[in-house]
């Protein structure tokens, strides 16, 4: 089956059962998406799909033929950080990271349909992400202030 | 958690589909919301997928004065839809936006909800109050169900095994009328631990569904009695929220429900105007 | 130069994790790696009559199915930290029985799927109170070899301990310790109020969001290497050697990054990995999937807590008896009842005290530390009563508590005196905090709830290594699994000293073949003793590199300042050295000085107790008794903020984790042992929506042995929150939560149950 994996094209040999982010991890070796769940509940394996965030656990790698898959490890550009990337290093956004891609792919996502979120916007767009660690308010910081940062009001 | 060997083909078009179906141990696949969790859970072990995520099933619509929603629609599609921002259907936004998170809703169809019929699912509740129906393709051909008479327990729906469902079908409420969606989630898993659905027609007259409570949604019959009909369902409780909570919860959803209804009644007016 | 301690910066790692490039210890790449499967007990309490292989090892792919039979364990004795597959005996629903080891973890699964095990069932002990009367079936059924290791009722008397009184209980309470101190009956007499009640506090889930991970395999030499998700990679390997019987130069552990800790990660996945990587001589990778991670891992265990306290008029508290009872789960090997008893008394003086615990061992999971061990629940217990005291005597809820509260030098329940200790300043600052001045004039469905906690520190010896490199940046070598940015702090705190910059420091977490020593990531003491290791390691590094610049610039060490990575001349900064110069020099080839390193240890003379105090404002839905938390502050001794914004992180953090002590989390159990609450899907944690942005209060009281006086920050956020969460849903609603969590349906309960009360007049 054929994609388009970070901008390249792929070609992934995988059983009709492999799921996405193995497919993703095992396959091509991009670890930045995480297994955190069985449920579908915890977003750490988060990717944009079209664009789109989604939960690449919940996703036969075959469902995903012909579509155009960003990862984490493809979120930069001409090897400068995303501004929602450089945004979770300077506001604090994590700590042991594990939810960090997919916190950031999801934000991405809501940042792309909301130009300017108030807090609660964000928050309830961050419901598929279970972060343990930094009881979010980093996390909506920074997102806040990538916000910011593109309508140039900080 | 990894989905047992299966079998997996991609529908060029509703026949190829249909076709496919004929096998007894096909599943369809659309979104994969739940059906591939199921799928790791090694609850279902279908030999067959059959993907119609690639069929044109997808849209809102307002086609012969009535509102179509294709089957493949996604929930955020259903939050974005300029055809449902009318006050008397804002419960159809209203409900798809607290669905799951944002992920789910960019890829689970609500044809998908509809048909998986989790007892604790939301959208049943709202195509009851709604007045909704549901349009099922055979290879005999089509048939329309009731959103009422399409529920029949947990996980069981009217479909028959070589049937899709293709599109939902909602009568416009006249100018002047309110909806509104009311839940009460689970704090882990956000499904509705009770759920209500109303919609207020000029005249007064309530309609509303209720789900979460028991094995399928249903219609109450006396919204105004609430209170009482409630009293005779029969609500299952767990280890989380017995019986009883569920069915205070209920009520209030109820309650909740209809009062934001009514109080869209007048923005209709003004909209529709 | 500006100073770097007390400066907020980012995590070092950041710039990884924000691009998906940290490797957590299921990303390595191996060649030939096999993974494994779990195969997990489906029976609480049960006898393993067979376990059928046949089928499993038909499956293709899969290469080894392997019981408690075919790992060379040397170590023998029952409980799981000697029996990493059960032997004969389940004591949980979830116990590890057998692994399935496969070329692909789709194969390892299929093939973990078909191995049939057959029971004998037996009766599961589940009823905590119930499992310590006399006669009460057992959990476990102690093999000969095991008597000595189980601690026995009649045990030896532990630190502060006194004398057991002879009680009539059966073989499931495996420890019980008791403490007491003054006429605690005359203490109540002379009280002006007495109130008492039964806490109850459930199973909480570390709910860290990596599940536990191990890859193990052979080098060349048959050296066991295993790269875990642990928090204490010396520890890891000591235990590794004991149990398979390997010299400790044959087995190198490294601790690779941590998708989160919190107490729960230490030696459950790597003893399977590594058994499995000695049998078959191929890595091996266990990745436990977190179903698994519910049934099989190690979460706070449950307690009962019933207390009766006293107080005068005049504010003071007088006494305090306890009856504590902590569930063991399947644990043998130790049990909180002996931290808990002390942790009950607070930050607070008493004039008498007894208090009595008991470790009883049940048919659950083996139970692990989590954030602050048996101290949120024993401050659930005691903060409710002194906030119904207050209100009984017509105190201020704040300055009752501040009246009482510990200062240095005060003896403790637990019969030491408390070092400095900042609980009176927390309170102090929470007192004038916007949500506490405002609690009188909320809504009638609104309140704000206080309480304050602490935890007691650990110290353990540690040790830290430096060198220069030739690029002038120095190199910090430690083995500490970094679970809170404690890597940051020792770069800032290694420049502080050097008279450098952070970013020129680089810290290197080495395995166990190489590091200096350091303990378990564990007890908030990584900071408080790594950090000291750290800053006297740069203090040796430093005088060596003033030695090198004072013999080539002439001119007396005492003359010398570093400056921003400069050594210059007090006075005459044009007579100077850069650190890579020195660098340089002391590392040529024929040169005359010795390479530049240092190399630093602490065994610290006494722990540094953090308090915190905590604020919640929250709203009660009356209809359905959901609980929102609408503002939340979090007042915490941190010693010295070294990184405030690491600091905060941690305050945050454990406030959170806090919320979902209070409100939500509880691993469920049903009449068969089985875990109902298994999964994300059943299990609630705090999601974005649910939690405020928090307010964080950094006070500091610096610890006289701290690296720049800092203290450890981890554990402390955590403990006083239920509590305070629990004042509050009191104050909205006038009923008294006495079971955590406080769920929606249990307020809703409560509430019922008032207002039947309040209505049906007493006869
Ligand atoms: C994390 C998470 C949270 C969620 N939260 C909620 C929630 O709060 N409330 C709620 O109501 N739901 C919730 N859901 C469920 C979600 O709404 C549904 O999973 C989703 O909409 C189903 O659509 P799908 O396209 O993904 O269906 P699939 O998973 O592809 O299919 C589901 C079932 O329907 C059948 N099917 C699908 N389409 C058709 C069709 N056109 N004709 C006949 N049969 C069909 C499939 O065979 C399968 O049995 C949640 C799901 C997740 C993963
Ligand atoms: S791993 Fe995909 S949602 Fe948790
Ligand atoms: S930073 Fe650890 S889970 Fe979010």
């Amino acid at each position: 089956m054929n994609l388009v994996v970070n901008g390249e094209p792929r070609t992934l040999d995988v059983e009709a059962r492999t799921l996405l982010v193995h497919a993703l991890r095992d396959g091509l070796g991009l670890t930045g998406a995480h297994i955190g769940c069985d449920t579908s509940q915890c977003g750490a394996c988060t990717i944009l799909l079209d664009g789109r965030a989604v939960k690449s656990c919940t996703l036969l790698t075959v469902q995903a033929e012909g579509t155009e898959v960003t990862t984490i490890e493809g979120l930069a550009r001409d090897g400068e950080l995303h501004p929602v990337q450089r945004a979770f290093i300077e506001h604090h956004g994590l700590q042991c990271g594990f939810c960090t891609p997919g916190m950031i792919l999801t934000a991405v996502d809501l940042l792309e349909r909301h130009s300017d979120p108030d807090d609660e916007t964000i928050r309830r767009s961050l419901r598929g992400n279970l972060c343990r660690c930094t009881g979010y308010h980093g996390i909506v910081e920074a997102i806040r202030a990538a916000a910011g940062e593109r309508n140039g009001t900080s | 958690m990894i989905p047992a060997e299966v079998e997996y083909v991609r529908a060029g078009s509703l026949e190829d589909a249909l076709d496919a179906l004929a096998d007894p141990e096909a599943k369809v696949l659309a979104g994969g919301q739940s059906l591939v969790s199921v799928l790791k859970l090694r609850l279902v072990r279908p030999r067959l997928l059959v993907d119609i995520g690639g069929l044109e099933l997808r849209g809102v619509e307002l086609r012969d004065g009535e509102l179509r929603i294709g089957a493949l629609t996604v929930w955020d599609e259903l939050v974005e839809a300029s055809e449902l921002r009318r006050p008397a259907l804002a419960a159809i936004p209203e409900c798809a936006a607290g669905v799951g998170d944002l992920q789910v809703r960019n890829r689970g169809t609500i044809g998908g909800s509809l048909a998986h019929a989790d007892p604790a699912s939301d959208l049943p509740a709202l195509t009851i109050a709604l007045g909704a129906s549901f349009v099922l393709r055979s290879p005999e051909g089509e048939r329309a169900v009731p959103a009422e008479d399409f529920f029949q327990g947990p996980f069981l729906t009217a479909l028959l095994p070589q049937e899709l469902l293709t599109e939902i079908v909602v009568p416009p409420p006249p100018a002047g009328s309110g909806s509104a969606y009311e839940s009460i989630e689970h704090p882990a898993s956000g499904f509705a631990l009770a759920g209500a659905g109303a919609l207020v027609l000029p005249d007064g007259t309530r309609s509303v569904g209720v789900t979460g409570v028991s094995g399928h949604p249903f219609r109450l019959d006396s919204p105004d009695e609430a209170e009482a009909m409630l009293a005779g369902v029969d609500v299952f409780g767990d280890h989380f929220a017995s019986a009883e909570y569920r069915r205070r919860l209920a009520e209030v959803t109820v309650r909740r429900a209809l009062a934001r209804a009514e109080q869209r009644r007048e923005e209709d007016e003004r909209w529709t105007a | 130069m500006d100073s770097v301690i007390g400066v907020p910066r980012p995590r070092t790692d950041s710039p990884e994790k924000v691009s998906g490039a940290t490797r957590y210890a299921g990303d390595d790449v191996l060649p030939g790696l096999l993974h494994g499967w779990l195969v997990l007990s489906t029976e609480a309490h049960a006898t393993i009559v067979s376990i059928e292989k046949e089928a499993a090892l038909a499956v293709p792919g899969v290469v080894a199915v392997l019981t408690a039979d075919d790992l060379p364990v040397v170590a023998e004795g029952s409980g799981r930290s000697n029996e990493p597959l059960a032997r004969s005996e389940v004591v949980f629903s979830g116990q590890p029985i057998a692994l399935v080891v496969a070329e692909s973890e789709a194969a390892a699964e299929d093939g973990a799927e078909v191995v049939m095990v057959e029971y004998e069932s037996l009766e599961p002990v589940l009823d905590l109170e119930g499992a310590m009367r006399p006669g009460a079936p057992l959990g476990r059924h102690p093999g000969e070899e095991d008597a000595s290791g189980m601690e026995s009722v009649h045990a030896a008397v532990g630190a502060g301990e006194q004398e057991l009184p002879e009680e009539e209980l059966s073989g499931n309470v495996l420890k019980r310790s008791f403490r007491e101190e003054g006429d605690l009956e005359a203490a109540f007499e002379t009280s002006d109020a007495v109130v008492s009640g039964r806490f109850e506090t459930s199973w909480i889930y570390q709910s860290y969001l990596e599940p536990q991970t191990a890859t193990a395999w052979i080098e060349p030499g048959g050296v066991l290497v295993v790269s875990a998700s642990t928090q204490g990679a010396f520890m890891s390997r000591n235990e590794l050697a004991d149990l398979f019987g390997l010299p400790l130069d044959k087995v190198r552990v490294r601790a690779a990054p941590l998708g989160g800790a919190f107490g729960g990660k230490l030696m459950l996945v790597e003893p399977l990995a590594a058994g499995a990587a000695l049998v078959l001589g191929r890595p091996v990778r266990l990745l436990l999937t977190r179903s698994e991670d519910f049934q099989a891992s190690n979460p706070a265990p449950a307690a009962i807590f019933e207390l009766r306290v006293g107080a005068r008029r005049s504010g003071e508290l007088t006494g305090l008896d306890a009856r504590i009872v902590c569930d063991r789960g399947s644990t043998i090997e130790w049990g909180l009842e002996d931290i808990s008893s002390t942790l009950v008394g607070g930050p607070y003086r008493w004039r008498a005290f007894a208090i009595r615990s008991y470790g009883v061992q049940t048919n659950r999971v083996t139970f692990g530390a989590y954030r602050g061990p048996g101290a949120p629940p024993a401050a659930f217990a005691l903060e409710s009563l002194l906030d119904e005291l207050a209100a009984q005597l017509e105190l201020d809820p704040i300055e009752f508590r501040l009246q009482n509260a510990v200062v240095e030098g005060d003896v403790g329940v637990s019969g030491r005196a408390f070092p400095v200790i900042g609980a009176r300043e927390c309170l102090e600052r929470v007192r004038e905090h916007p949500i506490w001045l405002e609690r009188n004039s909320l809504p009638e469905d609104e309140g704000v709830g206080v309480a304050v906690g602490y935890w007691p520190g650990g110290n353990e010896p540690a040790s830290a290594a430096c060198r220069l490199d030739r690029d002038g940046r120095l190199t910090v070598v430690t083995a500490v699994a970094d679970m809170t940015g404690t890597e940051t702090t020792f770069a800032a705190i290694a420049a502080e000293v050097l008279g450098t910059t952070p970013e020129n420091v680089r810290v290197v977490a080495a395995d166990t073949a190489s590091a200096p020593f350091a303990g378990v990531s564990g007890g908030s003491k990584i900071t408080y003793t790594v950090g000291r290791a750290v800053e006297r390691a740069a203090e040796q590094a430093r005088e060596r590199i003033l030695y090198v610049a004072s013999e080539e610039l002439e001119i007396a060490p005492s003359d010398l300042e570093i400056v921003d990575g400069v050594v210059r001349a007090v006075g005459s900064p044009d007579r100077s050295l850069s650190l890579e110069e020195i660098a340089q020099k002391a590392l040529a080839w024929g040169g005359r000085y010795e390479p530049i390193a240092g190399q630093g240890g602490v065994a610290q003379p006494s722990s540094a107790p953090a308090a915190a105090a905590h604020l919640a404002h929250v709203r009660v839905d009356h209809e359905t008794g959901e609980v929102e938390i609408l503002r939340y502050a979090v007042a915490q001794d941190v010693g010295r903020a070294l990184n405030p914004a690491l600091v905060e992180g941690q305050m945050r953090g454990g406030a959170t984790q806090a919320i979902g002590w209070a409100l939500y989390e509880e691993l469920r159990y049903d009449e068969h042992g089985q875990l109902v609450t298994g999964s994300f899907l059943d299990y609630a944690i705090p999601t974005a929506e649910r939690v405020p942005q928090i307010d964080t209060l950094i006070v500091e009281v610096p610890a006289p042995s701290g690296p720049f006086g800092a203290k450890g920050v981890g554990e402390a956020p955590v403990v006083a929150g239920p509590a305070a969460i629990a004042n509050a849903v009191a104050a909205a609603t006038g009923i008294r939560p006495r079971q955590l969590p406080m769920t929606a349906p249990r307020v809703w309960a409560l509430l019922q149950e008032a207002s039947t009360r309040t209505e049906t007049p007493p006869a």
